[in-house]
């Protein structure tokens, strides 16, 4: 029982961080309908950034903040720069545009940081408390609380004001919105901010979790974020939740279970693909309804719950 | 024109040429050309890279004591990128570019790769941190400093056993061709030494969270872990098993050997034995300079990587100096026969010219590595014959 | 030739073959593919399993051949089923599928690979047939894209639904390019177990198939010279950023966006177009 649900408390810190990833691909294809691989470039540099900011302070709060801030900068760098330009263009030349970037980054990261990668020299967040047999890391608690808050905070924000309702309506017809006086390329900024933002917390938070950030950190993120994206309906904010927290939960029964027969990896891409089998529109293209049971079931409580009920679109 | 006076032109001509022979040979010997094959970009890049200074340090201090039979060393650096595909086309560069023996910082895939090309060329070819089996298997002019995975195993195994006296063990094993044979080795010794393996478990080498792996050693209570990997999996690994509370003592093999193990896993490093290379604390010149000089100059301190490519290129020395001539079929007869003190110790080949050594062990006080003691036991550690 | 520049040369021979297969299904038929590294892969496996069972060059080379392209067909018929935007992913999914199979199964090598792969009958020969090999496939892709196939081809890449409507079967198309690009890059493979003479799971992962669907790209998509050409300059660049070796994949990464961002329809019609330019400046 107890290895159960330290399987499962392992599988909702994973699916967090996954969330927190994923979410950011998801606002990005949902708008453009471009596949941003290099939103796992900007989960690398966050962690980066915060990892080396913390060290040179002193202060947690300080790097994860300002990393946040200078990732959504970045972010918004890219989409000005590099993807402006080819949005007319077919989908493979922004896939291959972004591939490049994510490349780039990489090697930047791995050039100016150097090979090894890097440590906090005071863990942040150091400690555990004891929930039954269960030590649980007050990283690990933070990694959840903070994806909950952030995203919460994006549902609350998509909902209830005028920027979240502009967003919302460009999302779905861009120009429709446009018509009515909403600015395009303001909204797209403020989804790279917010996304890459959300990136940048992830890549943080993983730092502090490993305490190790490499540059290639961004690799196999990027990956699974991809497949929770399908898996969510690909556009879908509160079906991506969902599944980046069901993919969480998966990986951890998985890996323990299916070691023999499959990569830890390969589970995220058998689990997509075996759903795109049976539903080809992804788990939650569906009416709001299945969503709703889908909370009930999972017993998600407020911003959570709000966020799954309620589409943007 | 008479058949017996050769006309002055041809005379001068033939003169000419041999002068410029003379000459043309002697430029072309006045350095032993020693190739070096790593992947300095990729994968491979920090192992790649620690071995690349390692071995500038070697040919520095032999040149310095002015070189081998007359001639100073030059390192011909070429990059694998730790890909195979890009070791053969390399392989053929350094072939043509005339050098006299290589040696590989590389990962396993392309230094077996490569092996074939120098077989094939006839020049000595030493491996200093590619375990992969079929390296040596490839031919004659093959050579390893480093122990292949099984050997490596088998130390641990004695190491759990006899040295620090425990016997509930669980293997967390990297899905790797080094983690399967260390693994393979620990099992094959363990009865030998009353150690008991509870179970064994196997991670990706791109696993950083291993959350349901320590629940389950949790629920298992073992006393030691034999934790093979690397340190950018090992780190976060043991940080991860002391916050879980997990007490047991963790049992490593020389890939952690590096400070940055320590770095990432902070507090929780704190006891971790490993098998080494490394002699640390050593009053032997062979090794104490290189200890130094190696952190003097990379300001970082060494680990396995670095000191078993200092150790080969310091071996490659030896059997150049005692074929006194620097033809590769003599280097390869002499490499046969070598025995000398190197960096990882006292080192030789055996008949499949895999390396006979002792294991210094190495503890984790207080934020360094130290010496524990040594694993000397030459019929346990012998290296396989085919 | 040295032995370095015939190493080299086999080396891009084989990457211009894959280079037009993935043509075959990206460029030709608009399926964008992120996963063909994993059918180079099938090839390469079943080529060093039989060559280690004692199997010739002339069984293994069809056989390797055949497998890619029933390991073609199997992801043909999931992709017939995701629509547009999911197909990357499929494919990219189907890639990992593979590697994880592999690096799992001990039959396959696991993470070690398979090895010591014995040389072909053909000895010193083996660069000049994989040249051979090169052209053929070029040839083969020409006949293809002149053929009605080719014209189907196009019909489905330029608009799936305008196809339809004019009787084409489009499912039945996709899959034949998907079997005729798989099969080709089963080809590939086999001539790079060969070459290298061990297959290891890294040489078949996400980065290779991002590499392939990069030469495609980068020489415009359906056209075979652009293929030829991207294949050979994406080889060769390595060596010559050899002097810049530190830097070399950030380099590739900025000429990959470099290239899409500025030149997205592929540097060979642009070379084309400029070459038209020149010649007929005046009278247009």
């Amino acid at each position: 029982m107890s290895l159960f649900l330290n399987l499962s408390s392992q599988g909702l810190i994973n699916g967090a961080v996954y969330a927190l990833i994923a979410i950011g691909l998801a606002m990005v294809f949902g708008l453009l309908r471009i596949l941003h691989i290099a939103h796992a470039g900007l989960f690398a540099l966050g962690g980066y950034l915060g990892l080396v900011i913390t060290n040179a302070t002193g202060s947690f709060a300080l790097g994860l903040v300002l990393s946040m801030a200078l990732v959504a900068v970045c972010g918004v760098l890219m989409y000005r720069l590099c993807y402006e330009p080819i949005l007319d263009q077919p989908p493979y030349v922004p896939l291959i545009a972004s591939v490049g970037m994510f490349l780039a980054i990489e090697e930047l990261l791995r050039l100016v940081f150097g090979d090894h990668g890097l440590s906090y020299h005071v863990p942040p967040l150091a400690g555990a408390i004891e929930v039954g047999s269960m030590r649980i890391k007050y990283a690990e608690i933070a990694v959840v609380v903070m994806a909950c808050v952030l995203l919460g905070g994006l549902a609350l924000f998509a909902t209830r004001t005028r920027i979240g309702m502009a967003w919302r309506a460009t999302v779905s017809e861009p120009r429709m919105a446009a018509s009515c006086g909403v600015s395009l390329r303001q909204v797209r900024y403020l989804n790279f901010a917010i996304g890459s933002a959300f990136a940048a917390a992830a890549g943080v938070m993983v730092g502090v979790l490993n305490n190790l950030v490499e540059p290639s950190m961004g690799a196999v993120p990027s990956y699974k974020a991809l497949a929770i994206i399908v898996l969510g309906g690909l556009g879908n904010m509160g079906g991506t939740l969902v599944a980046a927290l069901l993919l969480g939960l998966v990986e951890a029964f998985g890996a323990t279970y299916l070691s023999n027969y499959l990569d830890r990896d390969s589970i995220a891409f058998a689990a997509m693909l075996c759903v795109l089998l049976i539903r080809p529109e992804g788990l939650f293209s569906g009416p709001a309804r299945a969503t709703g049971g889908l909370a009930k079931t999972l017993q998600l409580k407020g911003a959570a719950k709000w966020v799954l009920t309620k589409r943007p679109s | 024109m008479s058949p017996r006076s050769t006309p002055r032109f041809v005379r001068l001509a033939a003169g000419l040429l041999c002068g410029l022979a003379l000459v043309g040979g002697a430029l072309a010997q006045t350095t032993t050309k020693i190739g070096f094959q790593a992947g300095l970009t990729g994968p491979a890049a920090a192992d790649g890279n620690a071995g690349l200074a390692a071995a500038k340090l070697a040919v520095e201090q032999i040149n310095g004591a002015g070189g081998l039979n007359g001639k100073k060393l030059e390192l011909v650096v070429y990059d694998d990128q730790g890909k195979p595909e890009q070791a053969v086309p390399i392989a053929n560069r350094m072939v043509g570019d005339g050098v006299r023996a290589v040696v590989s910082a590389g990962f396993s895939g392309p230094s077996r790769a490569a092996a074939p090309v120098f077989q094939k060329a006839k020049i000595p070819y030493i491996a200093s941190i590619a375990f992969a089996p079929e390296i040596t298997r490839t031919g004659n002019y093959m050579f390893r400093v480093t122990s292949v995975g099984e050997v490596q195993g088998r130390a641990a195994a004695k190491l759990v056993g006899e040295v620090l006296r425990k016997k509930r063990t669980v293997l967390l094993t990297i899905k790797t061709d080094f983690g399967k044979t260390l693994a393979a080795g620990f099992k094959e010794a363990a009865p030998k030494f009353g150690v008991q393996l509870l179970k064994e478990y196997e991670y990706a080498p791109s696993d950083r969270q291993f959350g349901p792996l320590i629940a389950s050693i949790k629920a298992d209570n073992p006393e030691v872990i034999y934790a093979t990997g690397f340190y950018f999996t090992a780190g976060p690994l043991v940080a991860q098993l002391r916050s879980a509370g997990i007490t047991a003592d963790v049992v490593g093999a020389e890939s952690l050997s590096s400070q940055q193990y320590i770095d990432i896993a902070g507090q929780a490093a704190e006891g971790t034995v490993i098998t080494n290379v490394i002699d640390w604390g050593s009053q032997l010149p062979e090794i104490a300079d290189f200890l130094k000089a190696y952190e003097k100059a990379t300001n970082s301190k060494a680990e396995a990587a670095a000191t078993s490519t200092h150790a080969a290129v310091t071996t490659l020395a030896a059997a150049i100096r005692k074929a006194r001539s620097d033809e590769p079929e003599k280097i390869r007869a002499a490499l046969e026969t070598t025995e000398v003190m190197t960096a990882i110790g006292r080192i030789s080949f055996n008949k499949l010219h895999e390396v006979k050594k002792s294991f210094p062990l190495s503890i984790v006080r207080n934020g360094k590595w130290e010496r524990f003691g040594v694993i000397d036991d030459a019929a346990l550690l012998a290296p396989p014959e085919q | 030739m040295g032995a370095y520049e015939t190493s080299i040369l086999t080396l891009v021979a084989i990457n211009v073959i894959l280079a037009l297969s993935l043509n075959l299904i990206s460029g030709l038929c608009g399926q964008v593919s992120l996963g063909h590294a994993a059918f180079f892969g099938v090839g390469a496996y079943a080529t060093a399993l039989l060559a280690k069972a004692g199997f010739g060059l002339w069984l293994t080379l069809p056989l390797a051949l055949l497998a890619a392209g029933v390991f073609g067909l199997v992801v043909g018929f999931c992709s017939l089923r995701v629509r547009d935007d999911f197909l990357a992913i499929a494919t990219m999914a189907a890639g990992f599928l593979f590697l994880g199979v592999v690096r799992t199964s001990d039959a396959l090598g696991g993470e070690l690979g398979i090895s010591q792969i014995p040389e072909t009958a053909l000895g010193d020969f083996f660069p000049y047939f994989v040249v051979l090999c090169a052209v053929a496939a070029g040839l083969f892709c020409a006949w293809v894209k002149k053929s009605w196939l080719g014209y189907a081809f196009e019909a489905v890449a330029a608009d799936e639904i305008a196809a339809r409507s004019l009787g084409i079967d489009t499912p039945r198309f996709k899959l034949a390019a998907f079997a005729l690009g798989t099969a080709l890059a089963g080809v590939a493979g086999c001539l790079y177990a060969y070459y290298l003479g061990t297959v290891g799971a890294e040489a078949f992962g996400f980065p290779v198939s991002v590499m392939i669907l990069a030469m495609v790209v980068i020489g415009g998509m359906g056209s075979i010279w652009g293929c030829v050409l991207a294949a050979t300059l994406l080889t060769l660049a390595p060596e010559w950023f050899r002097f810049i070796n530190d830097y070399k994949l950030l380099v590739f990464g900025l000429l990959l966006f470099m290239v899409m961002r500025f030149v997205p329809g592929g540097l060979f019609p642009l070379v084309l177009r400029q070459a038209a330019r020149l010649r007929g400046g005046r009278a247009a």
